[in-house]
């Protein structure tokens, strides 16, 4: 990439935790600066640039304008990258999928204002759905180490892989207790791991915010949880939170 | 082999007294909520004795979990230097059969290369163990191996109610002592014994030891691998925890500035999904019923056939963290030996 680096940041249906935690990096933020050029940050200064080398998309699709938007940015940027669960899978913003009713949907959160012109919004999808993402950080909030590091290695021409491992690896090596043996129900065995376990290691199960790695024993986990008598709706409930496909193959 | 006594709260002085001399870490047992992890002592008060088993084994301080083996800077060649953290250390109160994992841990490190970031780290420590006084729902260490513990002792302490008894094992632990109200044994080999043998283990495994090499092998086919595969999450807790597991990643990190790089090494294992991926992305072992009896393979048939030694220690950790309690050999050699 011969100079710096352009780099920018866009953020669509989300709570803009993922640019808080970026926001957050303190003392990181100046290496970062030298390492790459940030052309547009919402949360921390604001301009225009014709092109990206590497833009971040936080936050769903959910809107026609979003979509134009977003291929715009698509348009413009050499790699772009689907930040945060919103962005990856759709993540909190797609929980009203499951409802069939988008207007109650609406009605439930917004009361007799849910009308109002600027609530319309369809289906949320997630960013590849509308363009194509050439890499994905995972996770609600990212981990902002995990963030750094793919700017690091897009920078030096690497492909930044994640973790294909479940979250119990990192949660072991804390020597946490395991949450099952203290009768709760965590994700973690099926969750990918880059987090270095946060939740448990406070003592809150995993919902795999970051999704799941690439082959997540799904039937293993039903069993689990049937033996802590869970209904079927009950656990597809409980993994599906951040999009995880809860469908088990008998 | 010196045998020797000291009462409880003279043992206690003497740990607190080595926690303030600073040249030396003192390792011991502490709770960590309602289980037990080593971890420094800052103070004796913190010292557990009485526990059923630690989250994590000893290797964690001979073989870390993330550890630097070089530094260097990404544009100079030349530039690379070795690094070995090695502290002296004390552990205190490991329990004979995480003891015996040290014995083969040492083989897997020494054998033909020697290994010396973890050697160095090994000729470091102090090694007081013990017998355990708390059980274990999952111990199997009888039915295995208890020899072995005494070539990786210092000292062994047994448990006599007020006092300890204290064998001296080495020359290294002789010194140890030295300073300790350490007096004269007065209890008799029977009831030194009787006090060794005091805490039972429930599970035994169900085939000899020396034929289980041999039984793997006619049951390369068994439907257990992928009946137990199945239910398998590759979350590698059960080698994350397992003492004689000792499987590692090398690789290169570099800081944001670019300036300064370093390799380092950490803990992987022969559960997880990636594991055996070569450059080419190839999968050796993609199945998970495949990978379940590799490890079944090395605990029972790789490691025995190298090191003279069954390759698990009995000490219950993998069977007690697995989320779907399949990866226990007791339990995975039973269910071989009730589905023939
Ligand atoms: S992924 Fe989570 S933290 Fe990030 S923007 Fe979406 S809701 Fe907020
Ligand atoms: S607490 Fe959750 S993440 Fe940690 S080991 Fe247990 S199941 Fe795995
Ligand atoms: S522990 Fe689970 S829910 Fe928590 S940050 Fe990690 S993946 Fe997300
Ligand atoms: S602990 Fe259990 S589920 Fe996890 S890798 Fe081992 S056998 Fe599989
Ligand atoms: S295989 Fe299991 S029981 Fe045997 S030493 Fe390893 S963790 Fe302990």
């Amino acid at each position: 990439m011969g100079a710096k680096p352009k780099v920018a940041f866009f953020d669509f249906a989300s709570c803009e935790g993922c640019q808080l935690q970026i926001a957050n990096l303190e003392e990181e933020v100046i290496g970062l600066a030298e390492l790459v050029d940030i052309v547009e940050f919402r949360e921390i200064l604001t301009g225009k640039a014709p092109e990206y080398d590497i833009a971040f998309i936080e936050g769903a699709i959910t809107r026609d304008v979003d979509e134009k938007k977003i291929k715009d940015i698509r348009s413009r940027s050499k790699v772009l990258v689907a930040l945060g669960q919103c962005a990856v899978s759709g993540g909190i913003p797609r929980l009203k999928n499951n409802n069939p009713s988008l207007d109650n949907v609406k009605k439930m959160v917004y009361g007799d204002k849910y009308n109002m012109p600027h609530l319309d919004t369809y289906p949320t999808k997630a960013v590849n759905e509308v363009v194509k993402v050439d890499l994905y950080l995972p996770g609600c909030p990212i981990n902002n180490k995990e963030f750094l590091r793919f700017v690091k290695e897009i920078s030096l021409g690497i492909m930044p892989k994640l973790p294909n491992y479940p979250v119990c690896v990192e949660c072991k090596l804390k020597e946490n207790e395991c949450l099952f043996d203290l009768g709760q129900i965590c994700l973690g065995p099926l969750a990918r791991a880059g987090c270095d376990a946060i939740c448990p290691s406070n003592g809150v199960p995993c919902e795999a915010c970051r999704g799941t790695v690439d082959n997540p024993n799904k039937n293993a986990m039903h069993e689990i949880l049937e033996k802590y008598n869970y209904t079927v709706e009950e656990i597809k409930r409980k993994i599906n939170i951040f999009g995880v496909d809860p469908e088990v193959k008998k | 082999m010196e045998v020797l006594k000291i009462s409880k709260d003279d043992f206690r002085s003497f740990v607190q007294k080595k926690i303030e001399n600073s040249d030396q870490r003192t390792i011991g047992v502490v709770k960590k909520g309602s289980h037990f992890a080593y971890a420094d002592l800052e103070s004796v008060e913190d010292m557990q004795m009485d526990y059923n088993v630690t989250m994590l084994p000893p290797k964690k301080y001979f073989q870390p979990p993330k550890e630097i083996l070089l530094k260097f800077k990404p544009k100079d060649a030349s530039s690379y230097v070795a690094v070995n953290q090695c502290d002296k250390i004390a552990l205190i109160g490991v329990h004979y059969y995480d003891l015996a994992s040290l014995f083969l841990m040492d083989k897997a490190f020494s054998d033909g290369e020697r290994d010396e970031h973890y050697m160095k780290k090994r000729e470091n420590s102090v090694m007081v163990g013990m017998y355990p006084t708390k059980y274990f729902k999952y111990r199997f260490a009888k039915s295995v191996l208890r020899d072995q513990a005494y070539k990786v002792a210092d000292i062994m302490l047994v448990d006599m109610g007020d006092d300890y008894v204290v064998e001296v094992v080495s020359e290294k632990g002789r010194e140890y002592i030295d300073g300790g109200n350490f007096v004269e044994n007065k209890y008799s080999l029977l009831e030194i014994d009787e006090a060794k043998n005091k805490i039972k283990d429930d599970q035994r495994i169900p085939v000899p030891i020396e034929l289980i090499p041999e039984y793997l092998v006619k049951n390369h086919g068994h439907k257990v691998w992928e009946d137990f595969g199945n239910k398998c999450f590759s979350c590698g807790s059960c080698v994350l925890v397992c003492p004689t597991c000792y499987c590692f990643d090398v690789s290169e990190e570099v800081e944001l500035s670019l300036q300064n790089g370093t390799r380092v090494r950490t803990w992987d294992g022969c559960m997880l999904e990636d594991f055996a991926v070569c450059g080419d992305g190839h999968n050796f072992r993609k199945e998970k019923g495949a990978r379940f009896r590799h490890r079944m393979f090395r605990k029972g048939k790789g490691l025995p056939e190298k090191f003279h030694s069954f390759g698990c220690v009995g000490c219950g950790r993998c069977a007690y963290s697995c989320a779907s309690d399949i990866a226990g050999p007791v339990k995975i050699l039973k269910y071989m030996e009730d589905n023939k």
